[in-house]
Order: structure tokens, then C-alpha cells, then sequence
């Protein structure tokens, strides 16, 4: 049991905790704030996979941008403070069934190992490498995906405005 | 807004008025707040952040003032009229011992006749420098406040040595003065004048060339010249619609028509040119008050008057020019040493009642600026 | 420097010779380097608070505080604290418990994390990272999940609309803020904060620093005006402000929790003047670095404060904006600003 080991099962506690409030929670924005610690524990993780600007960029745009937002859309609708969320329905069974199966799928993969799964080789500097294969290698997705920003962004505003 | 409608409170109105909109909500402001100098309720109607409608409501400094002068013999009201507009007790003394005079067809004595204009612009500088620091202040703008009260603890202080009071000074008496200027005070008038003079080049350099404040007021709070008119508006407020009307120029009464001064009118129609009017006021009553001070005759201060004052039956009404506008004071006399009838036209009354129309479609942080324009006392409105 | 590394290596060594697992070192360590920064935030937000009432005070033909302690009441700032300690702690009845505490930890967390990066001297940084500057925003992105916190558990309408507000402001001056912060990577070509000091060395013609406020002077303008967004200071203090319709986000808050706030404030000042001297003004480079290394602490402190000493100064000389001016601001006018000293920035190094 190296030290690593250890942080990463103290970590993955944590972040598996703070997800059970988040769909398990009944008040909406304690949800919402167990998600915040959900994607902190997750930008850890990442650190502790040596993808540090990923773990940066995961805090900056998942912390500091999508759950403000959704902080904005829960506080901004009113009378939500009287809604506690469901957290059973009638799907319970079907998705219990689902999400056990993928579960033992999951720890039967772990097992088996993969090629795939060897540890990549340490780098020194994550950050201009992936720059430059965000600019080279994978120019395209890139490109494509700002274009699916700007259209979300544009549609966003449209649907926003009040005629 | 009927009677009957119940006075929606916060989003209680959400509620109740489901079938309308849903963005309307009602924000309510005052009466006790920081910015709504003086206890004032404004409810703010609101469709999101731009203003809808804007109902004031006054009267909770509503203390029976003229009821009360139909108590009072005609020099016990003195005091009472200090109480009205307590930022410029002189002007509001002046208004209504000319009044007074007026019905009685009482002289004044020439050097009370110019001590009355210094008094009476000195507490116009008081007064816009009082305004200034709260507009500042309101706005985020913490030092222009204490820059404003320095000059006008300089004012208070003159005030002090001629009357013994720093607020209400109940100074004007019918057919005079109460007392003389003390010995030195003339002295100590120049050099505040003096130390003023470039004062304002300070606070252009603070406020008026700053361009964030100018961002925060320029086009909001628009009347335009003839609606102002239609309101009733008067004083700065008026002028800054572009209506060239001061009751100093257009209507002189005491001995203003022997001064040579400007009277600054702006047509911006907005919060920018109320302020600029203001500032320029200020320049102005500097240079009547040195015109004052050259040409202050030596003599009584107080005429002979009867020692019970029973003017004749009758009426008057006197309008003068206070900080705030025209301020109007109208008496019936019926022979006793009591007025039957006592009325105070009161100029932020009839500014406030133009506040509705100002604040119809601006932004919820606007209500600020704009209130701050009109320049309110509720003394005065609420009497 | 290099006392304080063999000081750490020969810890090391001694208890890995008594057999102790490296884990328990490394903790001490960091529990002493955080006792360091945690004891130097303290001093330096009370002696901040002292200092802004000071300037305000002489700005405004007063004279401040001068009682408390003697010489000009310098121990205002320890008066001041001692008193939110004492008050008694009221949570709104109906006010959401846990959030509600938990949201003035989360906002000096954020203050307090972002220290680790900090270059304080030569050699004098908790830990230099990769990914210095953006580990940077992204933990000052982290303060304003607090304020929305803060805002919504404090079951006050206004509070609420406060902290979105002010959320609001945070993110629309993030972008801009790191946008400008672009430009000084470009020209060091590293995102770590000890080797852009360290790229800033030297001068040009013998007088001029290296310091790459002179290239990037625009850059530096932007990044000034979005930190003063980002701490709230006027002119972008629409969620602090008080004389406005709409109350702070804090506005339920008394006490110890509020003097979080508070310090959390001031750390944040301090971060972000610490990022503009690091990235613009050279850091801790200045005369006589080489020969007497700790002198660098004393140049990097002179500029911090120099920078805080200018937001305090705009503070108390300018007015507020109104919400919708300031988001214009942001999106219309810095943004562009923003993106075109990069596009120079990187155009002039490419070529």
C-alpha cells in the first residue's frame, strides 16, 4: 500500500460520497454544492494521473463555470427552496439492474487489464504537448468543437432574448 | 393606485397577480435606507431590472406645520419654518417673512434687505454642497462627501457666529434681522469665499470630468422642457430642462434685481444637468454674495414694527428662489395676530410629484441617481 | 534558496534514518509551510485593513484611526478582530445550516490555496508548479462558488441577487483577466510562475528592467482592471455595495464568519497584486538580487503593496458602475482589448 494508493482510495471516497449526496440528495442546492466538492475530488484524481493542466482546466471550467451556472439556473427559479427532488421513481428497478451490471462489467475489465492500460510515459510538461497536438494532430476536433461552442452560444442568446 | 388594491409587499404581489407577468415584481425602498434622504417609501415596480412604475410615498414626516401656523402668532411661526426645508432654513425664513411683510406693507431697512441675500445664498451654497456629497455618496463615491462638508462646516461655523445656531437659526425677523453681523464676521465670509473659489475645480476634478460618473448619470431621469413646465417643476430641476426661469431674475424680490449673476440653464433634460445646474449655482452665489458684501450699506437692522404684528385682512403669496425651487408661502390674514390661513408651497413637493414619470424605464440602479437629482427634503414635502 | 532546500533535504534524510515513512516529513513540512502562509495572510490582511482606513482617511482630509495602540492606532486592525471574535454567531433561522457555514470556508480556501504559488523570493515558493498561473485562476475561479453559496443560504432575497450579481461580475471578468494573462506566458513561453520571474531578469540599455510591463503595458491595464473586478473593489463593487437597492451578499453574516469574508477579501487583494507583480513587474527582481538574495522578498513585497496601494487608491476616488455598464465594459470593450494584445503578442514572438 504506497502512499499514492492511499490518496487515491481517500480521494475516491471522498468524490463517491459527495456524488451519492448529489443524486441521492433531497435539497436541491446541497446537490448542487456536493457537486462542486464531486468535480474538486475529480480535478485531484487528474493530479494524481499527472495530468495537472487537466486537473487546472477541470477546476477553472467545471468549478468556476458549469456549476455556477447551474447555481444561477436553481436560484433563479423560483419557489425551488419548497421542491425536494424525487429520489426514487418508478425507472428504480430498471436502472438498479443497469447500473449493477455495469458495475461488475467495470471491475471484470479492471481485472482483466488491456494494453491500453499501461501507465503512459511521464512527461515533464503536459501542457505544451497537448497544445501542440490540439493544433496539429487533432486541429480538426478542435476546430469542430469551437464551432459547436459558438452555435450553442448563439442559440443560447436567441432563446434568451424577449422579443 | 385605488384604495382598495391591497400594498404589495416584496414578491407577496408574485402571488397574487399570477395572471400578469411574471417577471413584474415589486421592490419596495425606504422608508428607511441610505439613500432615500429622509424618510421616503418608493415602490418600485419592476419588469426585471428596468422600472415599470414608481409610487412614492410621503407623509411620514408629516408634523401639522400649518395647522400648527394657525395656532401661532405671526412671529412664533419663524421657528417652525426653520423646520421645513432644515437644509436652507434661511431660505425657508426669508420666503416667509417676505410674506409676511408683504401683507403688512412692511419697509426693511436696506442693510438687512443685503444681509437677508448673503444669509440666503450662503445656505444655497450650504445646500448644494450638502447635495453634491450625498449624490457622490449614493453613487459609490465616498470622498466627495467628506470634500463637500468640509466647505459646508465652513458655512455652518459663519452661520453659528451670526445666529448661535448650526441648523435652525429662526434668524429673520419680520421687518429685519435678529441681530447684526459680530464683529469680524464680514472677515471671515471673504476668506470662505476665498478658500471655495477653487473648491469646485476640485470636485470637477473628482466628479464632473470623471467619466464613470458621468456614465452613471448622463440620460437617465429625462423630462423635457414642457412636461417639466406641465408638472409644475421649478428651480434646478426646471432649468435643467432647458427652461431659462429663476424667480431671482423673472420675479425679484428683496434687493436681488441690484446683482449681476447668471442664471445657469442646461437642456440635457436629465440627472447631468440637474448636477451641472447645481454646481454652477454654487459659482454663482459666490459672486453675489461678494457683490452683497461690496455694497452692504450701514444702518438698522430691524424696522420699527408694531409690538403685536395684526396685519390687515387680506392675503399674500410671496414665491422666492430656496435651492430647491419656488417656494411659495401664502397667508390670510383676517386682523387677528393669528394667520387664518397659512400654505407652503413647497418645491420638492411638486419636483417629487414628477418622479413617476423620471423613473419609467430606467434600471433598478438608476432610482438611486435619480431621487438624488430631484434633491428632496422630506421636511419639506411632508410639512 | 538554497538554505531553505538543504534545510528540507537533510529533515528528509534524518527521519528517513530513523525509519519514519517519507509520508510523515512531508506532512510536517507542509503543515509548517502552511502555518507560514496562513500567519503571514493574517498579518498582512490586518495590516491591509489598518492601511485602507489610513489612505481613506488622509484622501478624504482625515486623519484615520490614531488611538488604538498610540502611534496612528496601528493595533486598530487587532481591536477590530478581537471584537468580530466576541460577537455572538446568528444564523438566520431559516438559513440552509450547512452551506451557510460552509460558504466562508470555501471562499477563504480559495484565498488561502492560491498562495502556493506565490514567488516570494528566489527560490521562495511553496511549490513552483507546471501550471503556476492557471493553477492560480482556476482556484480565484473558486471564490465565487462561495459567494453564491454564501448569497443563497442566507435566505435574504436581496443577499441572493447580490451573489448572483456579483457571480455574474466574477465570470465575466475572468475571461478577459485570462486572456491578459496570456501575453507574459507567450513572451516566457512557461505558465510557472518562478521561471516567468526568472525570465524577467536583466535590462534593456542598462537601465530599463526586463519586466514585461513595458511590452505588454495594454495587458497589464486589462489584467489590473479585471483583478479590481474580481476582488469587488470599487468601481466594480455592485455586490458590496450598501447604498444601492440590492444588500452584499454577506449581509447575514456576523462576526467571526464575516471576518472570514473580510480576510478572505484582503488575502484576495493581495493574490491578485501578487499575480500582476510576478507576471508584470518582475516579481521579486531588482537591484542587488544576486549578491543578497533575500532582498528579492523585499522588492516583491514594495510592488505588491505598491499595487494594492493603487487599488485603494481608485477605491476611494471613483464611483460605482452600474451592473449593466460594467458588463458591457467587460464583454465589449476588454474583451476585444484582450484578445488583440494576444494575437500581437503572439504574432511579434512567432516572427
Amino acid at each position: 500500500m504506497t502512499v499514492q494508493l492511499g490518496i487515491f482510495y481517500i480521494l475516491a471516497a471522498f468524490v463517491v460520497w459527495a456524488a451519492a449526496i448529489v443524486v441521492l440528495g433531497k435539497n436541491i442546492v446541497r446537490a448542487a454544492v456536493a457537486l462542486i466538492f464531486t468535480f474538486c475530488g475529480m480535478a485531484a484524481l487528474y493530479v494524481l494521473l499527472d495530468a495537472e493542466f487537466l486537473a487546472a482546466v477541470q477546476v477553472l471550467i467545471y468549478v468556476g463555470g458549469i456549476t455556477i451556472l447551474l447555481l444561477f439556473a436553481i436560484m433563479l427559479t423560483s419557489g425551488i427552496s419548497s421542491v425536494t427532488a424525487r429520489v426514487v421513481n418508478e425507472q428504480t428497478p430498471f436502472s438498479a439492474i443497469a447500473a449493477i451490471g455495469l458495475l461488475l462489467g467495470l471491475i471484470y475489465a479492471s481485472t482483466r487489464g488491456n494494453a491500453a492500460m499501461a501507465a503512459p510515459p511521464r512527461l515533464p510538461e503536459t501542457a505544451p504537448f497537448l497544445g501542440r497536438l490540439l493544433l496539429t494532430t487533432y486541429a480538426l476536433p478542435f476546430e469542430a468543437v469551437s464551432i459547436l461552442l459558438l452555435a450553442a452560444m448563439v442559440g443560447a442568446i436567441v432563446l434568451a432574448r424577449k422579443e | 393606485m385605488s384604495m382598495t388594491t391591497p400594498i404589495p409587499i416584496g414578491t407577496q404581489v408574485i402571488t397574487e397577480r399570477l395572471g400578469e407577468t411574471m417577471e413584474e415584481m415589486y421592490v419596495n425602498m425606504g422608508p428607511q435606507h441610505p439613500s432615500t434622504h429622509g424618510v421616503l417609501r418608493l415602490m418600485l415596480k419592476l419588469d426585471g431590472e428596468v422600472i415599470t412604475d414608481c409610487i412614492p410615498y410621503i407623509g411620514y414626516l408629516h408634523r401639522c406645520h400649518e395647522k400648527i401656523g394657525e395656532n401661532r402668532n405671526y412671529v412664533q411661526i419663524i421657528p417652525y419654518t426653520d423646520r421645513l426645508d432644515y437644509l436652507a432654513s434661511m431660505a425657508m425664513n426669508f420666503g416667509y417673512v417676505l410674506s409676511v411683510e408683504r401683507l403688512m406693507n412692511q419697509e426693511v431697512p436696506p442693510r438687512a434687505e443685503y444681509m437677508r441675500v448673503i444669509l440666503a445664498e450662503l445656505q444655497r451654497i450650504a445646500s448644494h454642497l450638502l447635495w453634491l456629497g450625498t449624490f457622490g455618496l449614493d453613487l459609490g463615491n465616498f470622498t466627495i462627501f467628506i470634500y463637500c462638508f468640509r466647505e459646508r462646516e465652513m458655512v455652518l461655523d459663519l452661520f453659528e457666529a451670526v445666529s448661535g445656531q448650526r441648523l435652525n437659526y429662526a434668524f429673520y425677523r419680520i421687518g429685519g434681522m435678529a441681530m447684526d453681523f459680530p464683529d469680524g464676521w464680514i472677515e471671515q465670509c471673504r476668506e470662505f469665499l476665498t478658500w471655495f473659489k477653487p473648491r469646485i475645480p476640485e470636485y470637477d476634478a473628482l466628479v464632473t470630468d470623471n467619466i464613470l460618473f458621468q456614465k452613471r448619470i448622463r440620460g437617465i431621469g429625462v423630462m423635457d422642457g414642457p412636461t417639466a413646465v406641465n408638472y409644475g417643476l421649478s428651480g434646478p430641476m426646471l432649468r435643467a430642462s432647458g427652461i431659462n426661469w429663476d424667480l431671482r431674475r423673472n420675479d425679484p424680490y428683496s434687493v436681488y434685481d441690484r446683482f449681476e449673476f447668471n442664471v445657469p440653464v442646461f437642456d440635457t433634460c436629465d440627472v447631468w444637468g440637474r448636477f451641472l445646474v447645481r454646481r454652477q449655482e454654487m459659482i454663482e452665489s459666490v459672486k453675489i454674495i461678494e457683490q452683497a458684501l461690496e455694497g452692504l450699506p450701514s444702518g438698522d437692522i430691524q424696522a420699527k414694527v408694531p409690538k403685536t404684528i395684526k396685519p390687515a385682512a387680506g392675503q399674500a403669496y410671496v414665491r422666492t428662489e430656496s435651492p430647491r425651487g419656488e417656494l411659495g408661502f401664502y397667508l390670510v390674514s383676517d386682523g387677528t395676530p393669528k394667520p387664518y390661513r397659512y400654505k407652503v408651497r413647497s418645491p420638492a413637493f411638486c419636483n417629487l410629484s414628477a418622479l413617476t414619470e423620471m423613473m419609467r424605464g430606467c434600471l433598478v440602479a438608476d432610482a438611486v441617481a435619480i431621487l438624488g437629482s430631484v434633491d428632496i427634503v422630506l421636511g419639506e414635502i411632508d410639512r | 534558496m538554497d538554505a531553505v532546500s538543504r534545510a528540507v533535504e537533510s529533515f528528509y534524510g534524518l527521519t528517513t534514518a530513523w525509519g519514519i515513512p517519507w509520508l510523515i516529513p512531508a506532512l510536517v513540512i507542509m503543515t509548517i509551510v502552511v502555518s507560514i502562509i496562513l500567519g503571514y495572510i493574517s498579518v498582512a490582511a490586518m495590516f491591509l485593513i489598518w492601511w485602507e482606513r489610513k489612505i481613506s482617511a488622509h484622501i478624504q482630509v482625515r486623519f484615520g484611526p490614531m488611538r488604538v495602540g498610540g502611534w496612528h492606532g496601528w493595533a486598530q486592525s487587532i481591536a477590530d478582530g478581537l471584537k468580530l471574535l466576541l460577537k455572538e454567531d446568528i444564523i438566520p433561522s431559516r438559513a440552509d445550516k450547512v452551506v451557510f457555514v460552509l460558504a466562508p470556508v470555501v471562499v477563504f480556501a480559495a484565498a488561502l490555496a492560491g498562495y502556493v504559488t506565490i514567488p516570494f523570493g528566489p527560490g521562495l515558493i511553496v511549490r513552483d508548479l507546471n501550471i503556476g498561473i492557471l493553477y492560480m485562476v482556476a482556484i480565484s475561479s473558486l471564490t465565487v462558488v462561495g459567494i453564491v453559496m454564501a448569497g443563497w443560504s442566507s435566505n435574504n432575497k436581496y443577499a441572493t441577487l447580490g451573489a448572483l450579481r456579483s457571480a455574474a461580475q466574477a465570470v465575466s471578468y475572468e475571461v478577459p483577466l485570462v486572456l491578459s494573462l496570456l501575453g507574459p506566458v507567450i513572451l516566457a513561453g512557461t505558465m510557472s510562475m518562478g521561471r516567468l520571474v526568472d525570465a524577467q531578469g536583466g535590462t534593456w540599455l542598462g537601465f530599463l528592467p526586463r519586466w514585461y510591463v513595458f511590452p505588454q503595458i495594454v495587458g497589464f491595464l486589462v489584467y489590473f482592471t479585471c483583478a479590481l473586478a474580481e476582488c469587488n473593489r470599487l468601481p466594480f463593487d455592485i455586490p458590496e455595495a450598501e447604498s444601492e437597492l440590492v444588500a452584499g451578499f454577506h449581509v447575514e453574516y456576523s462576526g467571526m464568519r464575516f471576518a472570514i469574508f473580510f480576510l478572505a477579501e484582503y488575502a484576495n487583494m493581495f493574490a491578485v497584486a501578487a499575480i500582476a507583480t510576478t507576471m508584470f513587474l518582475g516579481g521579486w527582481q531588482g537591484p542587488l538580487t544576486t549578491q543578497l538574495p533575500l532582498i528579492g522578498v523585499l522588492w516583491f513585497l514594495l510592488k505588491c503593496y505598491f499595487l494594492i496601494f493603487v487599488m485603494m487608491w481608485l477605491r476611494w476616488t471613483l464611483n460605482r458602475l452600474r451592473v449593466d455598464q460594467l458588463m458591457d465594459f467587460a464583454w465589449k470593450v476588454l474583451l476585444p482589448i484582450a484578445f488583440a494584445n494576444l494575437v500581437i503578442t503572439s504574432l511579434v514572438v512567432a516572427l
